[in-house]
């Protein structure tokens, strides 16, 4: 997909019919089958299977207190599915250039702004547990629950560290709010085929479930 | 005990070089322009980068140990007591050698980029390893530190010591010059005769070298005799 509004406005509406339906979450795999590059998205990303694992605990448990664990389970996996295609396929820039064209210049671009800082945070977060599990292995320590803690704030720590040093660098510059962007869009018939399929399935899983309601 | 790198291809993304060549035991110098590729040679060297082509072989090399460029990558404890255990080292005895008056209940992220350097190569220079590989030792150190640094090393008598820099003015005394070039490791051989083929010489060094006052070594005492020699 290149036209990154088509894939942001995609992914709402996929996340919102699979977290409405079950029905929902049927029809945005399939899409997630047809409109991405499917199971090329999941590769060389660690935390999907620990993802994975975390809402099979959380299911187990939503199933131990009466309520339908697997639907929530299925439900969730499929918008674990969106998120990660969208996380994979997005390129710098593209959240910045919607979020202006969206909202403009002011809110729009801070917004933008901000997304933006937050992905390239992930980003280096993930470059820094690799060079985490490096140093472990170095000094011929095995990665555990041992190691977890002085992980866990160190990155944090670093990326507090980082984001001070882009704060500093933002007042450096004399920024205070807002910005130009003109952003360009390459849209192609295949992305409008797939946002209408989108709707369509948004628009289907949120009829079914008031039918269901009303019956 | 010998490293050698057998027509060795890397690759990142478009770029790409290739290394060939043994190395031996004694202190050698690798050097080469920002980013052409050093670091990814001494990942290579550790084993904790896999080539595209050829292979790493080692001969009688039983340790191994990198000193990656930025200290910070290499913390695993909360207090600089937990990150000199996680050495399996003694806090007190590393604060001595690395000559900082501090707690070791402090965590070491509190300290300076330079203390933690010195930290980090205190801990990393107290053990004797087969292969030594430093990444950019002299980073974040001031000059009195790089000289002590240097001493160090050219204390090491047993294994194979690799030092990847773009450092120009201090150095430890070395034995073998090699310089990435052109994406190619290229052996400039055994000093003093390095210095004349060595493209990434020090200005000074390069200086001398055209003046006929080749050093016999690097370090400050031999630059300084080089450049104070009379002819005759």
């Amino acid at each position: 997909m290149q036209d990154p509004r088509i894939m942001l406005a995609s992914a709402a509406l996929l996340s919102l019919a699979a977290f409405v339906s079950i029905w929902g979450a049927f029809f945005a795999l399939l899409w997630w089958l047809v409109f991405t590059p499917r199971l090329r998205t999941l590769q060389n990303k660690p935390a999907v299977p620990l993802m994975v694992l975390l809402l099979a605990a959380v299911a187990a448990l939503t199933s131990l207190t009466g309520s339908n664990g697997l639907s929530y389970f299925f439900r969730m996996v499929v918008i674990l599915l969106i998120g990660t295609w969208v996380y994979t396929v997005r390129k710098e820039g593209d959240f910045l250039a919607v979020s202006v064209w969206l909202l403009g210049r002011r809110a729009g671009f801070e917004i933008g702004m901000t997304a933006e800082m937050g992905l390239q945070m992930a980003d280096a977060l993930f470059e820094d547990s690799i060079r985490m599990r490096t140093a472990l292995k170095i000094k011929e320590q095995v990665w555990g629950i041992r190691n977890v803690l002085p992980a866990g704030y160190l990155l944090v720590h670093d990326a507090i560290q980082r984001a001070n040093n882009t704060a500093d660098l933002l007042a450096v510059r004399g920024y205070r709010h807002g910005g130009t962007l003109c952003p360009v869009f390459h849209p192609l018939r295949w992305d409008a085929v797939g946002g209408i399929c989108a709707a369509i399935i948004l628009l289907t899983a949120v009829a079914s479930e008031f039918f269901i309601l009303y019956q | 005990m010998k490293l050698i790198l057998d027509q060795v291809v890397a690759r990142r993304g478009r770029w790409s070089f290739m290394a060939q060549g043994g190395f031996g035991s004694g202190i050698h110098l690798v050097t080469g322009d920002v980013g052409s590729g050093k670091s990814t040679l001494a990942l290579i060297m550790a084993r904790l980068f896999p080539p595209e082509q050829g292979a790493v072989r080692s001969e009688q090399i039983l340790t191994v140990m990198l000193s990656a460029q930025f200290p910070e990558f290499y913390l695993t404890g909360l207090t600089v007591a937990e990150e000199c255990v996680s050495w399996g080292l003694d806090a007190d005895q590393i604060l001595r050698a690395a000559g900082l008056c501090i707690s070791t209940s402090t965590p070491p992220l509190c300290l300076s980029r330079g203390e933690l350097k010195r930290l980090h190569l205190a801990c990393i220079l107290a053990r004797q390893y087969d292969l030594l590989l430093l990444d950019e030792p002299f980073s974040s150190l001031d000059c009195s530190e790089k000289e002590r640094l240097c001493t160090e090393i050219s204390r090491r008598q047993d294994g194979i010591t690799i030092l990847f820099t773009h450092e120009q003015a201090t150095f430890p005394h070395i034995d073998h010059i090699w310089e990435i070039a052109d994406n190619c490791l290229v052996d400039c051989g055994v000093l003093p005769g390095a210095l004349e083929r060595w493209q990434h010489a020090p200005a000074l060094v390069k200086k001398l070298v055209r003046a006929g006052r080749v050093p016999e070594n690097l370090t400050s005492d031999n630059i300084r005799e080089a450049a104070c020699r009379t002819r005759g």
